[in-house]
């Protein structure tokens, strides 16, 4: 250990040589450069070269418009609205980062568009609305940061969000604190509005909360009930990902498929992140179910259906809405797959219709997935209720109360159907479809209400 | 019985991809004593690769034949992978190569951190499954055996296949070539070697090269066998093929292979029939893991470690 | 035949890259070069300086943009108004306005350390100007934002990176001089009130920072991101300036002379925070994550910092700790039905952490380096896939334990407002007060132990295990002690993290969590105490002010971690021991035993054979 002082640099002298490649390289540069001309010409070619691709980067310049993600240039097309009062704030919380954010981008997107349109048709008048995106990482902590953000801002008037059920448990209680209505577009879990005990001592905890989805115990038993009514399945395997939403739904579906007399005959559990599921198939396809029912999402819906089929277990699989998306089939979904969705059929629905076209026209770089329409509802009917607010007198803190009230009142068709909610703050919208899969695409099969 | 034959086979599939990425993990760590966080994400990426190759880079006549869309896939993965495994080494880790044991570790955490993000920004919607087309013989294989039967996919024949042979040419190469024995001096003794001729750059180098390129054909039969992948893919497989390395005893070609398997094996059959059943999987793994850096560091194929002087 | 559309999007990003890669070139060609042509020239300086001075004048006043960014006018008044409005330059402009009319008037002052200074000028007026045309053209959609385009020019970007390369070379000019050895011994009457006004300033300089690009109201305005990135580094170039001149250097000197005083101010200080513009509900929140990240980060420290063992699964005492701290609480889910006060149910937090700390810990005694790694993160995903697996029902599993109820004491709710004789203090400001109590105790623990035999035991440990174990230490005790504390500390934070949050999940846990507590640590500079306070504020503020660029965020964290490693392994504040032993030889083996590439391992190279 030998010292030498003054020097702090954490890079050793290439003492024996085994840092031979940019080390020495820079050195015989440097003796060059004291020598004279040589380096020079090599700076000459360089600077041609250099400025060859700089010309033809500049080639690529667009220079009016450019790319900020979209929907940001609404200021530009208010023509004739009167916005004059103030810029109001609608927040969004949802992953714009990490492995969650094609969904956290999708519910963005879908906002901006709602908002976008409102002000275009002047939805409120006197006022400009604006999106405001906070990203949760998808963990609570960092959801509660955003939520305090948005929430110590006066001109914020609700917020749409959250994606993760664990992340709106830690949103709540700060929105609350400061009367901020919260919609959210995908928590699924029904404690979230009726407390624990959801089913027989239902008690709002939140009176700001309010879901456009429907909740797990509307879903699960209409699946169960078509699956074991109506498909005459009676044995079924039970496949979750372990996540709020997949073991929710799946739980929900247990208790009415073993009432309506199915024999759950196998329960098994994939991790999150798998994409080999040939264990779970096995120990599935041992005790011969006739059908299974997947609690999760198409991701690693698709790819198990398809692996079941190939490992000789050719049954159907069914799912929630967060399988009932047109990437399941492309993923492996096979034909006879199953999945409920919430609402009417899309194409028996206009307003959907509507949507998804209206998305499709922005361009964004996210697709819609699978909570985008429930969003852009969300913001819908937050607009929709700000508009009544502001009827009775200019906006101000003080009025989100009755924002809330108006909330809670609102009633109006949306992308996914009628936009209303109980006195929990649940969607009363329980109207469900199943879609079957048939040559290569989701087709509606029955449409319904459970316990209707 | 039926079920625990499915379960072994399947096991064995799974097992033969994580051992072709143990290979790239067990040869970087005897050559350089560096655990290649990142050689996971090197896998990750080759699949998108691969899946970019067949997308944009060939005619939709090549799309139509599997033969060239595979050929194709493995190209492009192999190339994707390798010209990564070269960049890092240059770039990353050759710099580091004197530093402290944490510096370059963590720098292996912030490239895969890095790379999954890049393929994240470059396929919109990675993060969820992407489907990658099977081009393959598609024909599964059933057996009746008594109490049911047992199915093996082509794919996941052909999974296994490779995993064995590319570990005995890989073996035989390092064994019997002059790269290979410059590989094995360097590894022994960089300085001697250097001595003796051969430049470890060069062949520190060379064995990124190798590892990368097979992970990408790794990359290549696993989207070709599963016809998905996100970016996820890469974390879990990693890190199940760093404890295949370790469990065979890290430098052995033999032991990461029989290694890889032996994961595959418990994963499935573990899945089963352990306690937990398949919530738990992943903690039997690495319970295992544990078990043998406490009892055995050496691992199952290694020489134990000699105490320093 | 049609050829499939991937080539020329190939081509196109080859010859992009290639660019780049040529421009780097060319700046280190052109560095080295001017390097090699001034080093015997002392007498450029002062030219130089003038030059580079005068270019930044003039890159501040200049026009910036060609046209409007689509968000509204950035730079502010981005258009030449000198004539208009002299003082009118604001925003990063007026940085480099600053910094241009410090490197003239410093080319006449006589100051010691003239090129520390310049150096730290030429960085930040780089730092600034790089930054923002970059982001101008970036956001603009092309080079034409900042050069020319539809008949409008703007030049300020390039002649703003022009004067800092030249200030930059005013440095290179002559030898670099010693950093100024300044006295330190200086009496309390010097001593107090300097120490007191440079915490203050430290605390106004970070409420600054914390609402810089915020309007009044709290709403973040257009462009925050880059207004904020402008002020950090005008901010880094001053402090490096400071560094520069020995100045940062004597007030460490002297607040280590005057340590009771030191501590005293700073903890006033931060309790101070919430006084200051920043006292905001949002900010309090932040900054209370911030101490729960910090303070589990000094835990993780004494195991890498001092023990030198690396762990990856670190989040898992966490969260055992705010599993334990919700179960005891009185939320519905909770396991038990009893409801402990907060700080019994803390200490038992932190008592059931370090239990599993001493577990987790356990197989050091026989695995090492980089075994040890991959070990402790299969801890780590053990316990989240038994937290999202409901073990024991202890955990809620996919569900979390949600409704945790806030801290209360004496009938204050430690999640509302609080009114102090009619001063309104933003609401979270108990929970921001109770984290700076938790990460001062943290601190003393950590100081105490460390300067302690048992801390010169892990230092022993982390240089040289064999050696270490050789002159009597208990090398096992030792590590297990480690990994105890260590939890302990971590399962402290962790009882405040569940009441904060209000919901303990199992998404709260994940690896990557774990990372950014390790990059925390070496950011700020292992074994460091204030070094892993920074890194913790560093991880957590910077994602939340650059909320532009949130599609990056992980992008760049990694990035930041290679780059780290490569350039400034010690961290931003080295720890002194950990200093000197860098400073020593270019190279310590510190974190394991095991030695670099020129020695073999047995087990490991000669296996390759087999």
């Amino acid at each position: 250990m030998t010292t030498s002082q003054s020097v702090t640099t954490f890079r050793r002298n290439p003492p024996t040589g085994m840092r031979a490649g940019f080390g020495m390289l820079t050195r015989i540069v440097r003796t060059k450069a004291e020598k004279g001309h040589h380096v020079r010409n090599q700076t000459v070619k360089a600077a041609v070269l250099v400025a060859s691709a700089l010309l033809l980067a500049a080639c690529g310049t667009n220079k009016t418009e450019s790319g900020s993600s979209g929907g940001n240039n609404s200021s530009n097309t208010q023509q004739g609205c009167d916005q004059s009062k103030d810029t109001l704030v609608i927040g969004v919380i949802a992953p714009q980062s990490g492995g969650l954010s094609a969904l956290g981008l999708g519910i963005r997107n879908s906002a901006e568009l709602a908002v976008e349109q409102a002000n275009e048709k002047c939805a409120v008048p006197g006022y400009k609305l604006k999106v405001q995106t906070e990203d949760d990482q998808a963990t609570p902590q960092v959801g509660a940061q955003a939520a305090t953000r948005l929430s110590s801002n006066a001109k914020v008037i609700g917020v749409i969000g959250t994606l993760n059920s664990s992340v709106a448990q830690s949103v709540q209680p700060v929105l609350q604190a400061k009367k901020i209505v919260q919609v959210s577009p995908a928590n699924t879990s029904p404690s979230l509005t009726r407390g624990d005990d959801f089913l027989n001592n239902p008690k709002r905890k939140y009176d700001n909360y309010f879901r456009v989805c429907a909740t797990d115990d509307v879903q699960g038993p209409f699946a169960a009930k078509y699956l074991v009514g109506k498909a005459g399945k009676k044995s079924i395997a039970i496949i979750t990902d372990g996540k709020t939403y997949g073991e929710g739904l799946a739980s929900e579906f247990k208790k009415q498929a073993e009432k309506d007399g199915a024999k759950i005959v196998a329960t098994e559990k994939v991790g999150e992140k798998d994409t080999d599921f040939s264990t779970v198939i096995n120990a599935v396809r041992g005790a011969n179910p006739d059908a299974i029912y997947y609690g999760g999402e198409y991701p690693q819906a698709g790819p198990l259906s398809k692996q079941a089929k190939d490992l000789g277990l050719n049954v159907p699989v069914m799912g929630g809405d967060g399988v009932y998306d047109p990437k399941f089939i492309e993923l492996g979904g096979k034909e006879g797959d199953l999945a409920t969705s919430v609402g009417a059929p899309v194409d028996s629905l206009d307003t959907a219709k509507a949507f998804v076209d209206a998305y499709k026209a922005k361009k964004y770089k996210d697709e819609l997935g699978a909570y985008g329409a429930f969003s852009y509802d969300a913001a819908n009917v937050i607009i929709g209720a700000l508009a009544q607010t502001v009827k009775s007198g200019d906006w101000s803190e003080s009025q989100r109360a009755a924002l809330i009230t108006n909330v809670g009142s609102f009633s109006a068709p949306g992308a996914t159907g009628e936009l209303k909610f109980d006195q929990y703050g649940d969607s009363t919208n329980k109207l469900m479809t199943v879609y079957k899969v048939s040559g290569g695409k989701w087709n509606p099969d029955e449409t319904g209400t459970f316990g209707g | 019985m039926a079920t625990l034959l499915q379960q072994l086979i399947s096991g064995l599939v799974l097992g033969g991809q994580i051992a072709l990425i143990a290979l790239g993990y067990t040869m970087v760590y005897g050559i350089i004593q560096l655990i290649n966080f990142a050689h996971g994400e090197v896998f990750m990426v080759s699949v998108f690769g691969a899946l970019a190759t067949y997308n944009w880079f060939i005619p939709e006549s090549w799309q139509q034949t599997w033969p060239l869309a595979l050929l194709a896939m493995l190209v492009g993965a192999v190339v994707v992978a390798v010209v990564l495994a070269v960049l890092m080494e240059r770039f990353a880790y050759r710099p580091l190569r004197n530093a402290p044991r944490l510096a370059p570790l963590i720098t292996a955490l912030g490239v895969s951190v890095m790379l999954k993000e890049i393929v994240r920004l470059s396929f919109p919607g990675a993060t969820a499954a992407v489907h990658v087309p099977r081009a393959f013989w598609d024909e599964p294989i059933t057996f009746k055996v008594p109490g049911g039967t047992v199915v093996i996919g082509s794919t996941g024949l052909l999974v296994i296949v490779v995993a064995i042979v590319g570990a005995v040419l890989l073996q035989v190469y390092i064994s019997r070539s002059r790269m290979g024995r410059a590989m094995r001096a360097t590894a022994q003794d960089p300085d001697t070697a250097r001595l003796m001729g051969v430049d470890p750059n060069r062949t520190i180098v060379l064995t990124f090269v190798i590892g990368g390129a097979l992970a990408g054909v790794a990359g290549v039969l696993y989207g070709v066998h599963l016809n998905n992948v996100d970016t996820d893919a890469g974390f879990l497989t990693g890190i199940f093929a760093f404890t295949a390395a370790v469990l065979g005893g890290v430098g052995s070609i033999k032991g990461a292979v029989i290694g890889g398997f032996i994961i595959g094996v418990i994963k499935t059959v573990g899945g089963q029939y352990l306690p937990g059943g398949t919530a738990y999987d992943l903690v039997w793994i690495f319970v295992l893991l544990i078990l043998v850096l406490v009892f055995r560091p050496q691992g199952l194929f290694g020489e134990p470690e000699r105490v320093r002087a | 035949m049609n050829i499939p559309p991937g080539w020329a999007w190939l081509g196109q990003a080859l010859l992009i890259i290639a660019g780049i890669i040529l421009v780097i070139w060319l700046c280190r060609l052109g560095e080295r070069r001017g390097t090699a042509y001034l080093a015997d020239r002392p007498a450029y300086l002062r030219p130089l300086a003038l030059l580079g001075g005068v270019l930044a004048l003039l890159s501040a006043l200049l026009p910036w943009v060609t046209f409007e960014l689509n968000d509204g006018v950035y730079p502010e008044l981005s258009t030449l108004q000198f004539f208009d409005e002299p003082w009118g330059v604001t925003g990063f402009r007026g940085f480099i306005l600053l910094l241009g009319l410090a490197s003239i008037v410093l080319a006449f002052v006589p100051i010691p350390a003239k090129r520390r200074v310049y150096r730290a000028i030429g960085l930040a007026l780089f730092g600034i100007t790089l930054f923002n045309t970059g982001f101008i053209i970036y956001y603009g959609g092309g080079i034409g934002a900042a050069t020319a385009a539809d008949g409008v020019v703007a030049f300020g970007g390039l002649v703003g990176l022009v004067a800092a390369a030249v200030v930059w070379f005013a440095h290179r000019s002559g030898p670099l001089e010693q950093v100024p050895l300044w006295n330190s011994k200086v009496s309390r009457a010097v001593a107090y009130p300097v120490l007191l006004l440079a915490f203050i300033a430290l605390l106004l300089v970070v409420a600054m920072l914390l609402r810089a690009g915020t309007t009044a109201d709290g709403d973040s305005r257009a462009y925050a991101g880059p207004i904020f990135l402008s002020l950090l580094f005008f901010i880094s170039g001053v402090i490096l300036a400071l560094n520069g001149l020995g100045f940062t250097k004597w007030l460490t000197d002297v607040s280590d002379k005057h340590r009771l005083w030191s501590v005293v101010v700073l903890l006033g200080c931060s309790i101070a925070l919430p006084f200051t513009e920043a006292g905001t509900d949002y900010w309090m929140t932040i900054a209370v994550n911030i101490g729960v990240y910090a303070a589990t980060a000094i835990g993780l420290n004494i195991v890498v910092g001092l023990a030198g063992l690396l762990d990856l699964g670190y989040i898992a005492f966490l969260g055992i700790g705010a599993y334990v701290a919700a179960n005891f609480s009185e939320a519905s889910a909770a396991a038990f039905g009893i409801k402990l006060p907060f700080l019994a149910a803390a200490i038992v937090a932190a008592v059931v952490a370090g239990v599993f700390g001493a577990i987790v810990g356990s197989p050091t005694l026989r695995v090492r380096g980089d075994y040890l790694a991959i070990v402790t993160l299969a801890f780590g995903e053990i316990f989240r896939k038994a937290a999202q697996n409901d073990i024991g029902g202890l955990t809620g599993g996919a569900n979390a334990i949600p409704d945790i109820p806030p801290i209360s004491a004496f009938g204050q709710s430690f999640s509302a407002p609080l009114e102090i004789g009619g001063v309104k203090l933003p609401s979270g400001v108990l929970y921001y007060i109770l984290v700076v109590v938790l990460v001062a105790v943290v601190m003393l623990v950590f100081a105490n132990l460390k300067d302690s035999r048992i801390g010169r035991a892990w230092i022993a440990i982390r240089e040289d295990e064999d050696a270490a174990r050789a002159m009597g230490i208990k090398t096992g005790q030792a590590k297990i002690l480690a990994f105890l504390i260590g939890a302990t500390l971590a399962g402290l934070a962790g009882a405040v993290f569940a009441h904060k949050t209000s919901t303990v999940a199992y998404d709260s846990f994940q690896f990557i969590e774990s990372v950014t507590l390790l990059a925390a640590v070496i950011l700020g500079g292992m074994a460091s105490i204030p070094g892993a306070v920074l890194g913790s504020a560093l991880l957590i503020v910077l994602p939340e002010k650059l909320r532009d660029f949130q599609d990056l965020r992980l992008f760049l964290f990694g990035l930041a971690l290679v780059l780290i490693m490569r350039f400034r392994p010690q961290g931003l504040i080295p720890d002194r021991h950990r200093r000197a032993e860098l400073a020593d030889e270019g190279v310590v083996e510190a974190p394991s035993q095991e030695h670099n590439v020129a020695d073999s391992t047995p087990g490991g190279g000669a296996a390759v054979t087999r």
